[in-house]
């Protein structure tokens, strides 16, 4: 299920991985399955649910559009960096920041998340590399590293923060118990929210691990209710930089689109 | 008029790269750096940031790898460095690198700060030489066309011990964090980068390769 909704100045997506189809891909030797979630054909968010095969090295590559790497299982090793992501974790890098080699262990899956269709570019790409965001941000948190924290006036709440709100991007994970019902603010450079244990009712539909919502507006999103067992849910908010590039019809975008078509 | 273009852009583009010799990613950088020299007329200078300054002269255990890790680095190091790559032997212990970058203060005094460099780099990571040693220096000066007697005397007396730590806590008050960094003139690159990279960064502040640059 992938629906698209638009109030006002508000635009939301629904994405239900349960009743999305698996296919096989590959790109650079590197094999994997993948779900479309969103395909930001619309000009819309771009989410897509990974589950690359063990490999010790995925190369090279960068996106043409923020991203947000939500790992959901298994591990990712970026030995340039000494990170060694578990999750639940995150991942982020501003447009044209290039980022790997990483290596995958078993039972991997991760949530690529962009604001737009992101395309991909291996850094084998000579002219790529000339396009190389020089400033571009790399961050991320894992949920193990930071702790929970109630919230007050709220019984059956508590987060954690992954990575925080003056980092500019912002990722929160979020758990509820049964019943409660969530109010979220607008996203004026829109936000996923991801649900990572559990379930949620929304707009009318009811999301499981790990389902997802995207909005984007400074108009307030209907609430998120938590399912009968209560859900744990991850807010990433993207920053200015979600308005930065992208996929155009020029230049090593067309390289970039061709590459992500290929590999999906 | 192209050597007085050259003489313009040594004069106005400084590139300076905070470097140590331990460090994987400055040994291979050298070949950016020095393409960038030979294409774009430039003179890099290389100065000495120090990771580990908590090593002792007789060096000290790697912390914080394991195999694994390493192997995925070293596959990395294949994609950007084939040639250098396939010839490293990475050292079992960390090495001590101060007195080196002293003699790397004298051969720059002696405008020879580029073969020894490329020498030191050499001894470490290709021969398994510990740098540390008084005669792998004066191996490597004599190489690079030193006085390598007169190194052993300014290296025993510390003559370029003081301008040497001048030249490290520079690094440290310039913001230096990743090595290598390098410095193209307004634009700092932290951590190694493609060469394209650096292409992009000295052509935006209107530098342009030598071919260019003599067509006009």
């Amino acid at each position: 299920m992938h629906k698209a909704s638009h109030y006002g100045t508000l635009a939301t997506y629904l994405a239900d991985p349960s009743v999305t189809a698996w296919r096989r891909g590959e790109t650079e030797g590197v094999t994997f399955e993948s779900q479309i979630l969103l395909s930001g054909e619309d000009g819309g968010p771009e989410a897509i649910r990974f589950r690359f095969d063990p490999t010790l090295s995925v190369y090279a590559h960068m996106h043409l559009t923020a991203q947000f790497q939500l790992l959901l299982s298994g591990s990712m090793s970026f030995s340039r960096d000494a990170l060694n992501l578990k999750p639940i974790g995150v991942h982020y890098t501003d447009h044209n920041t290039p980022y790997g080699p990483f290596s995958v262990a078993e039972e991997h899956e991760v949530l690529v998340l962009h604001p737009r269709q992101g395309g991909l570019m291996t850094m084998g790409n000579r002219t790529a590399r000339r396009e190389i965001n020089l400033t571009g941000r790399v961050l991320h948190g894992m949920g193990d590293d930071a702790d929970w924290t109630a919230v007050e006036g709220f019984d059956g709440v508590r987060y954690k923060v992954l990575i925080p709100h003056a980092a500019g991007p912002e990722v929160v994970m979020i758990e509820c118990a049964a019943g409660i019902e969530l109010p979220v603010e607008g996203a004026p450079y829109g936000r996923y929210e991801v649900v990572s244990s559990g379930s949620v009712v929304v707009e009318g539909s009811t999301l499981e691990t790990p389902g997802l919502r995207y909005v984007v507006g400074e108009q307030r999103p209907s609430r998120l209710c938590a399912g009968p067992e209560g859900a744990t849910v991850i807010f990433l908010s993207f920053d200015g930089n979600a308005l930065e590039g992208g996929l155009t019809d020029s230049g090593i975008a067309l390289d970039a689109a061709e590459a992500m078509a290929r590999a999906i | 008029m192209e050597t007085k273009a050259v003489a313009n852009r040594i004069g106005e583009v400084p590139v300076v790269v905070f470097a140590d010799f331990v460090c994987p990613w400055s040994y291979i950088v050298q070949d950016n750096i020095d393409r960038l020299a030979k294409e774009y007329g430039l003179k890099p200078q290389w100065k000495p940031h120090w990771l580990h300054p908590e090593v002792p002269p007789e060096g000290g255990p790697v912390h914080g790898s394991n195999n694994e890790r390493r192997a995925a680095m070293h596959e990395w190091m294949k994609e950007l460095s084939p040639e250098r790559a396939a010839r490293m032997r990475p050292p079992d212990r960390l090495q001590f690198s101060f007195l080196a970058f002293e003699a790397l203060t004298y051969a720059e005094q002696n405008e020879k700060a580029m073969p020894f460099k490329s020498g030191v780099f050499e001894a470490l990571w290709v021969e398994g030489k510990d740098i540390a040693k008084v005669e792998t220096l004066l191996e490597a000066a004599n190489n690079a066309g030193l006085d390598s007697e007169d190194l052993g005397r300014c290296l025993h007396e510390g003559t370029y011990r003081q301008r040497t730590l001048d030249y490290v806590q520079a690094a440290q008050r310039a913001g230096i964090t990743k090595t290598p960094t390098m410095i193209l003139g307004r634009t700092m690159i932290p951590g190694y980068h493609y060469y394209e990279v650096m292409q992009t960064a000295l052509e935006k502040q209107g530098v342009l390769p030598n071919h260019i640059e003599d067509s006009k």
